[in-house]
């Protein structure tokens, strides 16, 4: 039986995310969306988790915490990367201490696109995610999800120096 | 040769007292103390031994020829005057009031004595199964913990201020103790019986001013003035049963007729020894003594002395409206002083108050005056004497290792010392769960009140509030991790050995508990209510005690600790994970409660348990309970002068 | 079909003595994760969601064993055990009617091995959650150990406090002891982590506690612990049950009512403090509770 699929308890753990997507990932347990039918249990402890589910772009300060909590949840477990900042930084990716997408810390095994991504495809994504769940159960090899290409900036053009544009120093407003 | 016995078990004691005070080294004072406790254990238990069934009766005119009532009359105002010495040299005026209405008091009972010509019938002192099992305690936990102060006061003296007294008068007194004792419990003639009274009133205040500073000083000074005062009611008592009812013994005061007037005053005389409300605050100011002496105080001697005594009585007096007070006393106590433990987090306190509350459990029980309740406060009272004196020795190690007595800096314990900690904890447990004695002895304890609702009310709470403060420091105490390495400690034989012992009998007592109730205090408690009948309900009770219950709960836990054992084999080193402390552990620590905090600084993560100290203010709840127990103990003279 | 539990067990032990207990020991847990799972799925309806499967609670045990074991210590494991083991032993005992207050006791210790489990590891909510555990204990404790006089008063002359005396009873104990209902309700709450008192390890998620008293457990130990919570909601609506136990089939609906009351305070209801708690259970249930004992000894049944 799949028993693991049955009943799968999330943690969510929010690494300098801009908490748009964490308010995406609550719907998903409010009325509308109701992820509980299947079971899905939001906990605080990542003890007690399946799932672990991840916003925000890693930065050098919080990687080890992430690193932390990944640890400790216990064996078979998936992690759900939720939103563009998990995969890349997203908007923060050209800040000084953004690590560039949370798979340099941790293996990700589904990657949902976004910014922030909606409900249904962070439902989507859990679903997805229950699958190699059940696959890393019966020990199969399950491969790390690949990252979202059509956000992925070419190197090149990251470490590009960035010069600012007129119209852009003027929506940064009063800079000069 | 029971009679010879008797004296020996008082007199040995304070022979080898005297031998450890005239030792000239620390080694030959050892040998002293150790051979002289040795040789009271082997006493006690020849004595239980060759005691005849039934009850005997001992006469010293029997054995040492005429005079003795001069020897007695002579020895009481002895000690009267030395505590008036004493209350002069410290400046009480008190105390020395207290002193001269005592000495007035010898005259005056001599004097009535006297004029009771021809003499009052009775023996000086009686051997009977209650007598037995008090002297077997008193001098096999007491003589246990005065092989333990051998190691404990080398560590303490090294230590101990400038005033402190030497360890020769300490031992003398420590083990001279014993002997006093054990004459008060085998005393029936209430001359005997005050006499034993206030030489352990002098012991302890000897004890408790140990150190000498101003604050054991103070302290001293209270034990000595609440006793005081205790051992004038006592007096008075007496003088009174001599008056009015014509009788000068104990037992006269239980068979002949009902003398409930001095019976009041007996029972004022126990609950200021045994430090129930509002007389309590001696017992908790005894703590400044070193451990050894708390240990003595709380659990084999003194505060045992006043139980014992209401212990004595209350056969006498079933259905006596006295009795309902005094057990109402006892269960206020209980609760109160159940109450006033919640609120502390000094582990010396804690232990104080819990041993007053015990003793009120135990009074209660005496004062039900059922067989039931007779038995089951029996059993308390060997129970709370094994587990106190190994929870105090524990504490006191554990005190001397960590420098601190306050319950939440023990969590640390577990590393430094795993032996006494798991003698603490097995002595805590057995406070308050199954299958230990204590929780038989307070099921039966509520089984037994039922009739009174008001006490079973006290009792109900006082149960509540019990676990509260037992739950958390049992809990903090035992705070283990998988990453620190437990090294046992090297601590003196002497100590070792006592905490062993104790510690194994707690755990006897637990799975012998039942047989020992059923063998022993069942029948001890229906021969001493024989010709009183006893309900139907009780007897019940008495033969369902025992039953499968307590099999079966000895059969879950070792199920438990199988499946265990067998969770074991999963266990490996690494499936071993941090507590969770929201990601921010420091990983290298080995004791696993460090975080980083601010600037990536390492910092502890710390809770203590809840006191509750606005609710439960030590000083708020003293002064109220204080009243409502005053309130009690008027009530008892008022029944008796209404009856 | 039976229609009072004594024929039940004495049919049971005619077969067998150990039959009844066995029975008992064998459907407690599964009534109570029944019931739990309907719990959620009304919850969720309250909450106009569709809400898990009934069998959901079920479906949890299956997957936390198939979870890796982790560990802080040996020692804390042993507590989940114990707890377990003293809630199966609640039942047995009052299979086979035993003393009632040694029922209690009992099932008092199992409630403390869970503290001292949760104390034993270096886990600041852990402990958080183990104080508060106390102190339900503490607002609980009397009116349950008072219930048990209730029920002992309630027996004819000469009384008794073994639970075999209640199936015997011929009336039913509701009508000596109407105001414990409510106040053993209250404490059913608190036992069940119900709001407002869910103070100590709330289901729901995000409390503050993260998850108070098991927060350290996992895997499998963590679902023994679930085993034993089913038990414990078996044994607090079983005993609901036995306020009218001369018919089995009303005291069921007793305790349907019951179940369905707390499911509706706890909806209704926000999480409020523990010296609220204590304050509450003291000043109301208990009183309710004290009333009616004082009534009973009234009515000369002391």
């Amino acid at each position: 039986m799949k028993v693991l699929a049955k009943s799968p308890w999330a943690v969510h753990f929010n690494c300098n995310s801009c908490n748009g997507c964490d308010i995406e990932f609550l719907a998903c347990l409010t009325p509308l969306y109701d992820l509980e039918r299947f079971g899905v249990l939001h906990i605080g402890n990542p003890k007690h988790a399946d799932i672990l589910v991840v916003t925000g772009s890693v930065n050098h300060r919080n990687a080890r915490v992430l690193e932390n909590v990944y640890i400790q949840v216990p064996d078979p477990k998936v992690v759900v990367a939720i939103g563009v900042c998990t995969s890349t930084g997203g908007i923060f990716a050209d800040c000084y201490n953004i690590l560039g997408g949370i798979d340099k810390v941790i293996p990700v095994d589904v990657f949902v696109p976004g910014c922030p991504p909606r409900p249904e495809a962070i439902i989507d994504g859990m679903v997805q995610s229950l699958a190699k769940l059940e696959a890393k159960r019966a020990g199969k090899k399950v491969e790390p999800a690949r990252k979202p290409t059509f956000t992925f900036r070419p190197p090149a053009e990251a470490e590009a120096p960035v010069t600012p544009s007129p119209a852009g120093s003027a929506g940064r407003g009063g800079k000069e | 040769m029971g009679e010879w016995l008797l004296i020996l078990l008082i007199l040995v004691p304070v022979a080898f007292g005297l031998l450890a005070w005239a030792a000239p080294g620390d080694r030959s004072r050892s040998w002293a103390v150790t051979v002289g406790a040795l040789a009271t254990i082997a006493l006690s238990l020849v004595f239980a031994v060759t005691a005849k069934t039934g009850e005997s009766w001992i006469s010293l005119k029997d054995l040492l020829g005429g005079g003795t009532e001069w020897l007695a009359f002579g020895l009481e105002l002895l000690i009267a005057i030395v505590v008036a010495v004493i209350a002069v040299r410290i400046r009480s005026r008190l105390i020395l009031a207290l002193a001269l209405v005592q000495i007035g008091l010898a005259v005056a009972e001599e004097w009535f004595s006297l004029r009771a010509a021809p003499a009052l019938p009775g023996a000086d002192f009686r051997i009977d199964s209650l007598a037995i099992v008090m002297v077997s305690i008193v001098s096999i936990i007491g003589s246990i913990i005065a092989i333990y102060a051998l190691g404990y006061m080398k560590h303490h003296q090294a230590h101990a201020p400038a005033t402190a007294q030497g360890s020769g008068r300490f031992f003398f007194v420590l083990v001279g103790f014993l002997g006093m004792m054990n004459g008060l419990v085998l005393a029936d003639n209430l001359r005997w019986l005050i006499i034993f009274w206030e030489a352990t009133t002098l012991c302890s205040f000897a004890l408790i001013g140990h150190d000498g500073t101003l604050e054991s000083r103070k302290n001293a000074r209270l034990a000595l003035l609440i006793n005081s005062f205790g051992g004038a009611a006592m007096m008075l008592g007496s003088l009174l049963a001599l008056s009015g009812a014509g009788v000068e013994h104990l037992s006269g005061i239980t068979a002949a007729n009902r003398a409930l007037i001095p019976l009041a005053f007996l029972a004022l005389a126990a609950f200021t020894k045994s430090a129930q409300l509002p007389f309590q605050s001696w017992l908790l100011g005894a703590m400044v003594a070193p451990t050894p002496v708390s240990a003595l105080l709380h659990s084999a001697t003194m505060v045992k002395a006043g139980v014992y005594l209401i212990l004595r009585l209350a056969p006498g007096f079933t259905g006596s409206r006295v009795m309902f007070a005094i057990a109402l006393a006892g269960a206020f106590s209980f609760a109160a002083a159940a109450a006033l433990a919640v609120g502390q987090s000094n582990a010396k306190k804690v232990l104080a108050y819990s041993t007053i509350s015990n003793l009120g459990l135990i009074i209660a029980c005496a004062g039900i005056n059922t067989p039931l309740a007779y038995a089951t406060a029996m059993m308390l009272l060997l129970f709370h004497a094994i587990v106190k004196a190994l929870l105090f020795l524990c504490v006191g190690t554990i005190e001397q290792k960590i420098g601190s007595r306050d319950i939440e800096d023990m969590g640390v314990v577990m590393f430094e010392l795993p032996v006494t900690t798991l003698m603490a904890l097995v002595g805590m447990a057995s406070m308050l769960t199954p299958p230990f004695g204590m929780l038989v002895c307070k099921w039966m304890a509520i089984e037994s009140a039922i009739a009174s609702p008001l006490i079973l009310l006290f009792l109900i709470l006082g149960s509540a509030l019990t676990l509260f403060f037992w739950a958390k420091w049992l809990g903090r105490i035992q705070t283990v991790s998988y990453h620190a390495t437990l090294t046992r400690e090297k601590l003196p034989l002497s100590i070792l050995s006592a905490e062993y012992i104790l510690g194994g009998g707690v755990v006897l007592t637990a799975i012998m508990g039942i047989p020992l109730f059923q063998i022993l205090f069942a029948p001890l408690a229906v021969q001493t209510y024989q010709g009183i009948g006893i309900p139907a309900e009780q007897l019940s009770i008495l033969d369902s005690v025992g039953g499968l219950d307590i099999c079966l709960i000895m059969l879950f836990i070792a199920l438990a600790a199988v499946a265990n054992m067998l969770t074991g084999r999963y266990f490996k080193p690494e499936r071993v994970r941090l507590p969770f402390l929201s990601g921010e552990n420091v990983v290298t620590d080995a004791r696993t409660f460090r975080f980083r905090g601010l600037k990536d600084e390492p910092d502890e993560a710390w809770t203590t348990a809840l006191y509750l100290d606005t609710v439960f203010t030590e000083a708020k709840i003293t002064q109220w309970t204080n009243w409502l127990a005053i309130l009690v103990l008027l009530t008892m003279f008022a029944l008796v002068v209404g009856v | 079909m039976w229609s009072d539990w004594e024929t039940f067990s004495a049919f049971c032990s005619g077969i067998c003595p150990a039959l009844f207990p066995a029975i008992m020991v064998l459907a407690a847990p599964l009534v109570g994760a029944l019931l739990m799972g309907i719990d959620r799925k009304i919850t969720a309806r309250i909450q106009g969601r569709i809400g898990p499967p009934i069998l959901q609670p079920v479906y949890d045990v299956l997957k936390l064993f198939a979870k890796e074991p982790l560990f802080l210590n040996r020692l804390y494991i042993f507590y989940a055990w114990l707890y377990l083991a003293f809630m199966i032993l609640v039942v047995v005992l009052l299979a086979m009617g035993q003393d009632i207050l040694m029922v209690l006791f009992v099932h008092a210790f199992a409630t403390i091995a869970l503290i001292l489990g949760a104390m034993s590891v270096r886990s600041p909510y852990s402990r958080i959650g183990a104080s508060r555990k106390i102190m339900q204990m503490v607002a609980y404790e009397p009116i349950l150990i008072l219930f048990v006089v209730g029920i002992y008063l309630s027996t004819p002359h000469p009384h008794s406090f073994l639970a075999s005396a209640v199936m015997k009873l011929n009336q039913p104990l509701l009508f000596t002891l109407p105001l414990l209902l409510p106040a053993y309700f209250a404490a059913v709450v608190i036992k069940m982590e119900k709001s407002p008192f869910d103070v100590s390890s709330g289901h729901h998620a995000h409390q503050e506690l993260v998850r108070g008293v098991t927060i350290e457990y996992s895997g499998p130990f963590l679902a023994l612990i679930e085993i034993a919570h089913f038990y414990e909601v078996f044994i607090l609506f079983f005993i609901m049950a036995m306020f009218w136990s001369t018919n089995l089939w009303i005291g069921a609906g007793i305790a349907l009512a019951g179940f369905f009351a707390q499911i509706l305070v706890d909806n209704a209801s926000p999480r409020l403090t523990t010296f609220w708690m204590i304050r509450f259970m003291w000043a109301g249930p208990m009183l309710l509770a004290l009333c009616n004992i004082v009534w009973l000894y009234g009515m000369g049944r002391g």
